[in-house]
C-alpha cells in the first residue's frame, strides 16, 4: 500500500468513527424527545373513559374483577411506571380490552399500545428482578 | 471499493450530491441498522431520524 492509500484509509476511519458519533447522538436525541412526548401527553383533550387511571381507580378496578396486587413487589413495581403504561396495561390486562379498543379510546395507534405494553413489561420485569435481588 | 473511490464520493456527499449520500448511505447501512433498534427491533422512524440527521449534519465533516 502506497502513502496516498495510507491517507484514504485513514480518512475513512476517520469519517466511520465520525459518522458512529452523529448515529449515536441523533439516537439519542430521537429517544429524547419520544420519552419527553410519552411523559406530556395531554389527558385533558381525551373522553372522560380515557381519562388517566390512578391508584384509587386501579383499586376500584380491581376490586370489581379478579385481578387483584397481592404481590406488593408487583403493585410497587406497577406504581413506577408512567400513568399512560399504567392505565395502557389496565384496559389489557384488568379490563382485557383488545390493543386496536384501547387504541381507538386512547387516540393513538394499535402499534403504540403493543409498544407501550411491551415498555411497560419489561420495565416490570426489571423492577421485579431488582427487588428480587436486594433480597 | 477503492479508497479513493471512497473519498469521491464522501467529497460529493458533503457537496450536496444526493447520489452521493445514497452511496454512504448504502455503504454504512449495517451501521445504520445497528443503531436503528430499540429494544431488538428495528424502529423505522428512528432510522429515517439518522438518515435525515446524517444529510443535515455530512457537510461538517472536515476532509
Amino acid at each position: 500500500m502506497n502513502h496516498q492509500q495510507e491517507n484514504e484509509d485513514v480518512l475513512r476511519a476517520r469519517f466511520t468513527k465520525w459518522l458512529d458519533i452523529v448515529i449515536y447522538r441523533a439516537k439519542l436525541k430521537y429517544l429524547r424527545k419520544n420519552e419527553t412526548k410519552l411523559e406530556t401527553v395531554s389527558f385533558d383533550e381525551l373522553p372522560e373513559s380515557s381519562q388517566p387511571v390512578y391508584e384509587g381507580d386501579l383499586r376500584q378496578i380491581a376490586s370489581k374483577t379478579d385481578f387483584d396486587f397481592e404481590e406488593e413487589r408487583l403493585a410497587n413495581a406497577f406504581a413506577k411506571l408512567p400513568i399512560k403504561r399504567q392505565q395502557i396495561l389496565a384496559k389489557l390486562f384488568v379490563e382485557e380490552k383488545k390493543p386496536e379498543e384501547i387504541a381507538k379510546e386512547l387516540n393513538c395507534s394499535a402499534q403504540h399500545v403493543y409498544d407501550q405494553r411491551y415498555q411497560a413489561l419489561k420495565k416490570l420485569r426489571i423492577e421485579l428482578a431488582k427487588e428480587g435481588d436486594e433480597k | 471499493m477503492k479508497p479513493e473511490e471512497f473519498r469521491r464520493i464522501l467529497e460529493d456527499a458533503i457537496l450536496g450530491s444526493h447520489e452521493a449520500l445514497e452511496k454512504i448511505f448504502e455503504l454504512y447501512d449495517p451501521l445504520i441498522n445497528k443503531h436503528s433498534r430499540i429494544d431488538g427491533k428495528l424502529d423505522e422512524d428512528l432510522k429515517q431520524y439518522i438518515l435525515i440527521h446524517i444529510a443535515l449534519n455530512i457537510s461538517k465533516f472536515d476532509i
